[in-house]
């Protein structure tokens, strides 16, 4: 892992501009972030917040939420760690290809990855799938589904990066030493690729959470069933319900603080 | 003993071809060659890294062309050492053991003789992050040699360390194979390395093996230019050779130099290698009767820890570099030497045809 020094050097005048711009830079952002949370909460009165923690409706969406988005971390990186070892390792013809494709739904807007699922459960396949009881349009494990292929590549991209930052030799002393690849894998590879697949774990969770945009072309906003907290934002936010919906968003703040926090707290305490 | 008979692999452009070689039981052999030559990816050939697109390998009598790397009994130290990092040096040093479900009184006997060995006892507890080279290298032996492998493949297992400790850790590595008994090949690009260490040496370029002898038949005979060139043995010269009863008398510029050796069928034009460190310099006159005795003006001077490399001009154009003791280190560019060999440090390579 790499050790980051905290040493500092003497540094002169220009050195000093140096550090103002960075250190301007990195405060401004988070100061406008913890602004604009400041705002949403001061904006959000008692009312709204009881309001909001007394709705069944409200409990279900943060519910399913979480079950939702927490099982697609477990698929995501269920996928992202052989993906991203395999792109690391492996060089087989069109992988300059395949790497360009796995980044595709990251440029994508998250609403055509809705349209497109809504019109592959159109063909023969989406069709035979449906008939057979593997159904996903319009029912929550569309939810999942929209969430794994929006926030997949976040997890593959930063899994893969992990790989590549392990020297290959080091499985291969390991194939020396009597591990098979199964081995070599498991034993090496895959502990050292621990903060990384952490971080993407993150990134992918962060992304599943937050989407909106397909789910309401795939799976709707079905009350219940269906909804999620960033459909009830926008469910709150359109029938008038403005101090509701920020305090729904407060609360997808707090969880996702929470989360975030305790999460890297878990993964990264190795490194230390 | 490694048995490699008509060994081929390729990557990209380049290529081991046809390349084979016995090693003896409890040889130190040292495959020699620069950077790019194939040394590295040769080795990894043997270590079943690489799969082979022809010929063999025989490891103790088994053919193990086709088998993984844990089936070949070999002990491998790349050329970083490739400690794992996230792993403690007794994890590291036990990792083959525990692989193999070894028992733990077991691992404990054989962890405790190697470390006794390779005196590295105290580092057991350590964290890999912050071994010194030297440390860092003995643990990867250690790992290495834990598992008792038939053969120790070891990947310039020298060149991460400074210049003052690589003498002698390849005298220490000499001495552990001598203890152990182990077969080693070690792939090299360093000469004093390759002196300290090798029974025979091998020297590789572009994926073949060029010539194969014990390290003072290969540094005193090179069996090319480009092999005399690439082990700087010395001067590389061209001259026109003639036989004369038992010598050969070669005319090199304006003057005519001796040599041993077998006469040749008829006069020609002849590549030969004079090594630096069979010239006499003085700076007085040696016996002017005798052969091989040349005088000319110092160009330059190279201080070269216990002897000065002089570079000096025989005739315009000319330029012969020979070691001289300490002392000359303080003689000034611009004067006169002479230089005196014998015969027989002249080895012809070959015509020029």
């Amino acid at each position: 892992m790499i050790q980051r020094s905290r040493k500092m050097p003497v540094r002169g005048f220009k050195s000093h501009l140096f550090s103002i711009w960075v250190m301007f830079a990195l405060f401004l952002f988070v100061g406008f972030a913890v602004l604009l949370i400041i705002l949403d909460i001061a904006y959000v009165d008692r009312e709204a917040f009881h309001e909001a923690l007394s709705s069944p409706e409200i409990w279900a969406s943060a519910k399913l939420s979480v079950i939702s988005s927490v099982t697609t971390v477990v698929i995501c990186m269920f996928f992202a760690i052989p993906m991203g070892y395999a792109l690391s390792r492996y060089r087989f013809p069109a992988h300059t290809l395949v790497d360009s494709i796995v980044d595709i739904p990251i440029i994508f807007p998250p609403l055509i990855i809705g349209l497109s699922l809504l019109i592959f459960f159109q063909t023969g396949f989406g069709n035979w799938l449906e008939k057979h009881g593997i159904e996903f349009v319009y029912q929550p494990a569309g939810i999942v589904l929209c969430q794994f292929l929006t926030a997949a590549s976040f997890g593959i991209r930063t899994v893969n990066t992990a790989f590549d930052r392990i020297d290959p030799r080091l499985e291969h002393v390991a194939l020396t030493l009597g591990c098979t690849q199964w081995g070599a894998f498991f034993r090496i590879a895959l502990p050292m690729a621990r903060n990384g697949i952490v971080a993407g774990a993150i990134l992918t969770w962060a992304r599943a959470f937050g989407i909106f945009g397909p789910l309401m072309v795939f799976v709707g906003a079905v009350r219940m069933r269906t909804e999620v907290l960033p459909t009830t934002i926008y469910l709150e936010q359109s029938i008038g319900h403005i101090e509701v919906a920020l305090a729904v968003a407060v609360m997808m703040i707090a969880i996702a603080i929470a989360a975030l926090v305790s999460i890297r707290l878990l993964g990264l305490r190795y490194e230390s | 003993m490694i048995n490699i008979t008509h060994l081929s692999y390729g990557v990209g452009d380049f290529q081991i071809h046809d390349l084979s070689l016995k090693i003896a039981d409890g040889e130190y052999f040292v495959i020699l060659g620069k950077p790019g030559s194939g040394k590295s990816i040769f080795l990894e050939c043997l270590c079943g890294l690489n799969r082979v697109s022809d010929g063999t390998i025989e490891i103790a009598g088994v053919d193990v062309t086709y088998a993984e790397p844990k089936d070949r009994s070999i002990g491998y130290v790349p050329q970083d050492y490739a400690l794992f990092p996230t792993k403690s040096v007794r994890s590291n040093i036990t990792f083959g053991l525990r692989v193999k479900s070894m028992p733990a009184d077991e691992i404990e006997s054989r962890l405790d003789s190697i470390t006794e060995f390779l005196n590295i006892k105290h580092l057991l507890a350590r964290s890999v992050y912050g071994l010194s080279g030297g440390e860092r290298q003995k643990v990867a032996l250690a790992r290495a040699l834990i598992i008792q492998p038939k053969i120790l493949l070891l990947d310039e297992p020298v060149s991460a360390l400074d210049e003052a400790t690589r003498e002698s850790v390849c005298m220490e590595l000499k001495h552990i194979q001598q203890e152990t008994g182990t077969t080693t090949v070690h792939v090299s690009h360093n000469f004093e390395e390759t002196r300290i260490v090798a029974d025979r040496v091998g020297v590789l370029r572009s994926g073949s093996l060029v010539q194969i002898g014990t390290p003072d038949e290969v540094f005193d005979h090179p069996a090319d230019a480009d092999v005399a060139s690439f082990l700087r043995v010395g001067n590389i010269l061209k001259g026109y050779a003639e036989a004369e009863g038992e010598k050969i008398r070669i005319a090199v510029g304006n003057t005519i130099w001796v040599a041993n050796g077998a006469n040749p069928e008829s006069s020609r034009e002849v590549e030969f290698v004079l090594p630096s460190r069979d010239i006499f310099v003085s700076l007085d006159s040696p016996d002017t009767n005798s052969e091989n005795v040349l005088t000319g003006n110092i160009v330059s001077v190279l201080p070269r820890g216990p002897v000065v490399r002089i570079a000096v001009e025989v005739e315009p154009g000319l330029i012969i570099d020979a070691l001289a003791p300490p002392a000359f280190s303080r003689i000034s560019s611009g004067t006169e030497v002479y230089l005196s060999f014998p015969a027989s440090a002249i080895h012809i390579l070959d015509a020029i045809k």
